[in-house]
């Protein structure tokens, strides 16, 4: 049904944002892309699995994967970036993030092995559904969207309105002037790292819910289109990479629905490429970032 | 617009905006076969973006620009180079990490026109002596092997005349060549321009010293705004009323 | 054994190299895990399914992926930075996801069949390109390379037209990429996408130290062989990979952004250190 599939491209269209939304912190605080990240998204499904085997409730997973998470995104900052904060480091730190993203697949898969992992779920959480106006839709999935989208809202308000957000602001416009005012860059990139990477995490956890299963080569196919996504939607902007994530996960479903399925990556880079090329800023306009320097 | 038969460069009717502000509105002028040009005005009168637009960097909105009677309004800068157009920049834009003598070789005509090719000659050494020669011609032969990140300012430009120069053009355009100089670098500057003179058909200098403009310059073209607002020769351009105005108007007042 | 360390060995290095040909013109590509797929494929299907002789297959794969790289990199050059990083990310994945999608050659799964790659062949790519390579650095053709490199806009002042020659590395490293990629095929005798679309070429070409054209390969020469090396670590190969990449970039920093500085000049007097500058 036509109708389901837009909202199951919803849905999906909300974890490639979360995800998204993380890259475009990080790009538009730190100036750089964190190819780690992806694989934290990855590492969010593996967590939740470890967390329901051993016995922990929904809720509390979503807690531990949450934390996991965030803290890895510590990690990361302090490894793969803590050193490398001049504008001329940008490839540096990206590879040293790239490093580390395989240093977390292979651990994953040693710990977890190579094949994925199923989920499994209390009773009929994964497929109780509920009818809203003629339309069957799995409340997992719901709640999935309605979380997601809280977070991305709480996440706004919070750079947007709160002080924090402010310093987060300031220091993406530039760190040097951010530090003369008196603001601690390195506190704020971990922050925004914890933020950024524990929304990923979640992200992971969702797909893990809603797929059934945990596998490690999501954080590649999955993460990296959500790095596409951010492209377009706008580097550093995180209401481009909202809207940018819902109308891909929209296209991406109803490309499914039509069974142009396979050509759905190619179309989101080629995407990428052309928005690259003629709008370097993206489809929206630049919330978090400083100016694009093309 | 008549156009004087000696016309290196024909400037008519360019225009060029940026987001809605006018850099450049209508601006017409002549560069004389065998003069230098002067071209002066306040801070933003548009002198660098003229330049810019001259040599490629910009596309210009409106106007055409004729060189040697060819339309070469929407060339690209290496195209302009390799008709005979050369430049230097306000920041002297050296390759620092190479030396003297190869930021020399990089520019001399023949050496570039024919890249793949070059790639089976060696140190031609006809090119080597070409650059010498023009090295030693700017008083900088003895520095060659020095990598031109460590010359001295007054030193590096003359090094930037003398690349720009390498390549034979026929007309140099000098974008605030004398920027950040202090008298005696000034007055070398004059000497190395006046010594240029003879290489080439015709230069355009864009300055803010009037007195060194005023000793260097056969004629001067004053913009102010985007406008052309005098032409002609130095002494009379310099006494016009709207000319000092311009100048006094701003905190430019160099005389 | 010792077949296999050359072969791979060797591989790399070309790969190395065919993003150093890049870097020489300013860029870096993120694209030639791409270009090294064409290659395999192209090739792979020539032999296979019409039988062309090896180093032919080769070359004409080769000749495509150049042709393919001029027309990606023309729009591609136009940026810089980050967006070109992701631009060519966006190519090689462009091309993975291309090729996952053709049944003709097996999709995700890949076919086989395609032999012939001997240690000489590769041992022959090597030295051909290593020649050129040192041959390029001696010619007048490195110092425009350099001067594009370093300032675009003043080299076009010179003369130089910068897209055509950054368009030209791009398509020599593109046409590289898949030679390496060829013979890597034939001698894996299998091609899928994952085995042949390498993630890591642009690390092997950087921490060596792009310098010159002799960093590349050294880099590519330790990312091969040290894993091979350390024995038990056999299953550990890509954590060993991460973790050695990571201490790498740590202690050595300028290895990589050294990319931005001109080969090195013997005979220059240096009267300042050479900065960094993107």
């Amino acid at each position: 049904m036509l109708a389901e599939q837009i909202i199951n491209g919803v849905v999906l269209g909300s974890m490639y944002a979360l995800i998204a939304q993380g890259y475009t912190l990080v790009f538009g605080v730190l100036d750089k892309l964190n190819f780690a990240h992806g694989e934290v998204f990855m590492l969010g499904g593996f967590i939740c699995v470890a967390s329901i085997a051993l016995g922990a409730s929904l809720p509390i997973a979503i807690l531990v994967t949450a934390i996991i998470a965030g803290l890895l995104g510590l990690v990361v900052e302090f490894i793969g970036f803590r050193k490398f904060q001049s504008p001329d480091a940008h490839l540096t730190a990206a590879l040293s993030s790239f490093a580390i993203g395989l240093v977390i697949i292979d651990l994953s898969q040693k710990i977890w092995g190579a094949e994925s992992v199923a989920v499994t779920l209390p009773g009929t959480l994964q497929t109780a559904a509920v009818s809203i106006g003629g339309l069957r839709i799995v409340m997992l999935r719901l709640a999935i969207l309605v979380i997601s989208l809280l977070l991305m809202l709480a996440l706004y308000v919070v750079v947007t309105r709160s002080s924090l957000g402010r310093r987060i602001r300031a220091v993406a416009e530039s760190p040097t002037k951010a530090a003369l005012f008196g603001i601690n860059v390195t506190r704020i990139n971990q922050q925004v790292f914890f933020v950024a990477s524990m929304m990923a995490g979640l992200a992971g956890l969702a797909l893990a819910l809603r797929t059934g299963y945990a596998s490690s080569d999501v954080g590649f196919t999955f993460g990296l289109k959500a790095l596409a996504i951010m492209a377009i939607g706008g580097m550093g902007d995180l209401r481009g990479a909202l809207i940018g994530g819902l109308i891909i996960g929209v296209l991406e479903a109803l490309a499914f629905h039509w069974g142009l399925g396979q050509l759905a990556d190619v179309f989101v880079w080629l995407l990428m490429i052309v928005i690259l090329l003629m709008r370097p800023s993206g489809l929206f306009g630049t919330l978090i970032s400083k100016e694009v320097r093309a | 617009m008549d156009v004087y038969p000696q016309s290196i460069l024909s400037v008519d009717g360019l225009s060029k905006s940026f987001r809605g502000l006018t850099a450049l509105d209508q601006i017409s002028l002549d560069v004389r076969r065998g003069e230098i040009l002067g071209l002066m005005g306040p801070n933003g009168a548009g002198k660098s973006v003229f330049i810019n637009v001259i040599t490629g960097l910009y596309p210009a909105d409106y106007g055409t620009v004729r060189f040697l009677g060819r339309d070469v309004t929407r060339l690209p800068s290496y195209a302009l180079a390799r008709l005979g157009i050369a430049r230097t920049y306000q920041n002297i834009r050296l390759l620092r990490r190479m030396t003297v003598l190869e930021n020399v070789l990089v520019a001399i005509k023949d050496h570039v026109n024919r890249p793949l090719r070059s790639l089976f000659i060696r140190n031609r050494s006809r090119f080597v002596r070409a650059a010498t020669t023009l090295l030693e011609q700017f008083h900088l032969a003895d520095k060659r092997d020095r990598l031109a990140g460590s010359l001295a300012y007054g030193e590096a430009r003359r090094l930037e005349i003398a690349r720009a120069l390498a390549g034979k053009p026929s007309l140099l355009l000098l974008d605030e060549p004398a920027a950040g100089m202090n008298e005696r670098e000034t007055e070398e500057l004059g000497d190395t321009i006046r010594a240029s003179r003879k290489l080439l058909e015709a230069m355009v200098i864009v300055e803010h010293d009037v007195a060194m403009m005023r000793g260097l310059a056969d004629r001067l073209v004053v913009m102010d705004a985007g406008h052309k607002i005098a032409e002609g020769k130095p002494g009379e351009v310099l006494a016009e009323p709207s000319v000092i105005e311009a100048y006094l108007g701003t905190d430019e007042a160099d005389e | 054994m010792i077949q296999d360390y050359i072969v791979f060995v060797g591989v790399n290095i070309v790969l190395a190299w065919s993003v150093y040909v890049i870097l020489l013109a300013g860029s870096l590509s993120f694209a030639n895990g791409g270009f090294m797929a064409i290659g395999a494929y192209v090739s792979g299907v020539l032999t296979v399914k019409f039988g062309f002789p090896l180093v032919i297959a080769a070359l004409i794969s080769g000749i495509a992926a150049g042709l393919i790289g001029v027309l990606a990199g023309f729009p591609a050059l136009r940026t810089r930075g980050i967006y070109l990083m992701l631009v060519t990310v966006g190519i090689a994945v462009s091309v993975k996801a291309v090729i996952e999608s053709i049944d003709y050659v097996g999709g995700i799964q890949g076919f086989g069949g395609m032999v012939g790659t001997t240690p000489w062949h590769v041992v022959g790519l090597v030295v051909l390109v290593g020649s050129g390579l040192a041959l390029l650095s001696r010619s007048p053709l490195q110092r425009i390379l350099d001067a594009v490199r370093e300032d675009e806009l003043s080299a076009a002042s010179l003369g130089i037209n910068p897209i055509y020659v950054k368009l030209t590395c791009f398509g020599v490293g593109a046409f590289l990429a898949a030679v390496a990629g060829s013979f890597y095929a034939h001698y894996l005798i299998h091609v899928s996408p994952d085995q042949v679309l390498s993630v890591f070429i642009v690390l092997y070409a950087v921490l060596g130290g792009t310098n010159n054209m002799w960093g590349p390969p050294i880099g590519a020469a330790i990312m091969t062989l040290t894993p091979e090396f350390v024995r038990g670590l056999e299953a550990w190969r890509p954590t060993a990979f991460g973790v050695i990449i990571l201490c790498l970039l740590l202690i050595r920093p300028d290895g990589l952004l050294a990319f931005r500085i001109a080969t090195t000049r013997t005979k220059a007097v240096a009267g300042s250190k050479p900065k960094q500058s993107t």
